[in-house]
């Protein structure tokens, strides 16, 4: 039985004002409109945490199999993002081994000795524009590492991502065709670009990734060159933004809020906690989307097979169900199973990359520059979808 | 104080040897593997806030 009540409720996932600031939100849907609808299509909107991460558990009724329309400028879908069990779960277990948190301990020194240099670069004036001085490059430069790239590269990369990512604040006249037809360019030159990379590492091949994944077997099978340009396709998309939205969803935060910045001055060992209670309440990542494979019935309502579904992860992370005092960031919770980084089979690939680039990040951040607020006079800007703060000036007193 | 864990539904989030690294190791996937059968005093604690964190609910806590 439908329960039209239960769909009233209309949210913009898209507008400026909620990645500001989405957390009302998340809180007016989880306790009065568990399903709602997106203002643009109309798709239904989950948000309480139980019903988030049992879609994420079912990927036979809420599959990650997009139809090609919802393509980010791809031709095939990304591998493992946009592929089912069991299919992925083949992938994964070549590619978990290649991110796992041993593994990424062991890059951490490199990051490290980034982010020092990082600092080095503007330490002196007083102040940076954290987003384009920090944020972005910091991440990467440890992806082009990992795919055994020359940095010279990292202009290219980042025009590309945003190409994909956010093609209407690249746009003037940002219409939807528009944004595609930008889309579209974009895939086009990364399947290029590492269709180039493919070929020079098969005449010689090293320790970066496109060499694994030439090398790895699947099955007793080689991976196709098609296979490997897709799981390239969405490292790029993966690495090169959405630690730089964390990074930046958290130190605005913390400039925001010196209270909790004294925190982590004082008692550095707690940055683990933080990297977590922050990842729950910023969730810089909103939503991920799923469609409907098999006939499924949620809050009385009946989603038909084909139909778009929008998982509210920040919203799940803010449930009071599973969070007690969800509004109180606290970052010594001693329970705290967040979903920023999904769960069940499609569980973020890269979330030990991440959460040691984060950690390393708070870390000597506030090591060299401890006492840091936004600039007087401006704002912040956050970046809908997913929510990196593409301008974030902060200022420091030079020690 | 006794753990076990629930394979098929761990997917390597490792929350458990970030949280507990006495109690609960990694295998070459990142999925967790267990260190201790039993676990001692002095690691109960920091084994209880792993079971509590795993957002697969793949831990348990078998006997006390």
């Amino acid at each position: 039985m439908s329960n039209p009540d239960l769909e009233k409720r209309e949210v913009n996932l898209f507008s400026g004002e909620f990645a500001a600031c989405p957390q009302p939100v998340y809180k007016e849907l989880v306790t009065k409109c568990p399903f709602a609808r997106a203002s643009f299509g109309a798709s239904p909107v989950l948000s309480r945490y139980e019903d988030v991460l049992w879609a994420l558990r079912h990927p036979e009724i809420f599959s990650s199999e997009m139809e090609m329309h919802m393509a980010l400028g791809t031709e095939r879908p990304m591998i493992p993002q946009q592929i089912d069990p069991p299919a992925q779960t083949k992938y994964r277990k070549i590619l978990d081994p290649r991110f796992s948190k041993k593994r990424m301990l062991e890059i951490e020194p490199n990051v490290r000795r980034n982010a020092h240099e990082l600092i080095d670069g503007f330490f002196e004036r007083g102040e940076c524009e954290f987003d384009h001085e920090f944020a972005m490059p910091l991440p990467a430069t440890a992806f082009l590492a990992l795919m055994g790239l020359p940095q010279s590269e990292l202009p290219r990369f980042l025009r590309i991502k945003d190409m994909i990512i956010r093609p209407q604040t690249l746009l003037d006249d940002p219409t939807v065709e528009a944004s595609q037809a930008l889309r579209k360019d974009a895939g086009r030159q990364i399947y290029a670009f590492f269709g180039d990379v493919i070929e020079e590492r098969r005449k010689k091949p090293g320790t970066d990734m496109v060499s694994y994944l030439l090398e790895t077997e699947i099955d007793g099978q080689r991976l196709t060159r098609e296979e490997i340009l897709d799981v390239s396709f969405l490292l790029i998309l993966a690495g090169l933004d959405t630690v730089t939205a964390t990074l930046g969803c958290n130190m605005a935060y913390l400039a925001a809020n010196p209270a909790q910045r004294r925190r982590i001055l004082s008692k550095p060992e707690i940055i683990p906690g933080a990297v977590e209670e922050l990842l729950r309440w910023e969730t810089p990542v909103t939503a991920v989307p799923r469609v409907v494979k098999q006939e499924v019935e949620v809050h009385g309502v009946k989603l038909a097979k084909g139909e778009m579904v929008t998982l509210l992860i920040g919203a799940s992370n803010v449930d009071d169900s599973e969070f007690r005092d969800p509004e109180l960031v606290d970052f010594e919770r001693e329970r705290n199973k967040h979903l920023a980084f999904g769960g069940g089979p499609h569980r973020c690939l890269g979330s030990h990359l991440a959460r040691m680039e984060l950690e390393v990040a708070l870390q000597v951040w506030h090591e060299r520059i401890p006492d840091y607020r936004v600039k007087p006079g401006e704002t912040p800007r956050y970046s809908a979808g997913i929510r990196e703060v593409q301008y974030l000036p902060l200022v420091w007193d030079r020690a | 104080m006794k753990l076990s864990v629930d394979a098929a539904r761990c997917t390597g989030h490792g929350r458990c040897y970030s949280l507990a690294p006495a109690v609960f190791g990694e295998d070459d996937h990142g999925h967790c593997v267990l260190r201790l059968v039993e676990v001692p005093p002095e690691h109960q604690r920091a084994a209880r806030i792993a079971v509590a964190n795993c957002p697969e609910d793949a831990l348990e806590i078998s006997a006390e």
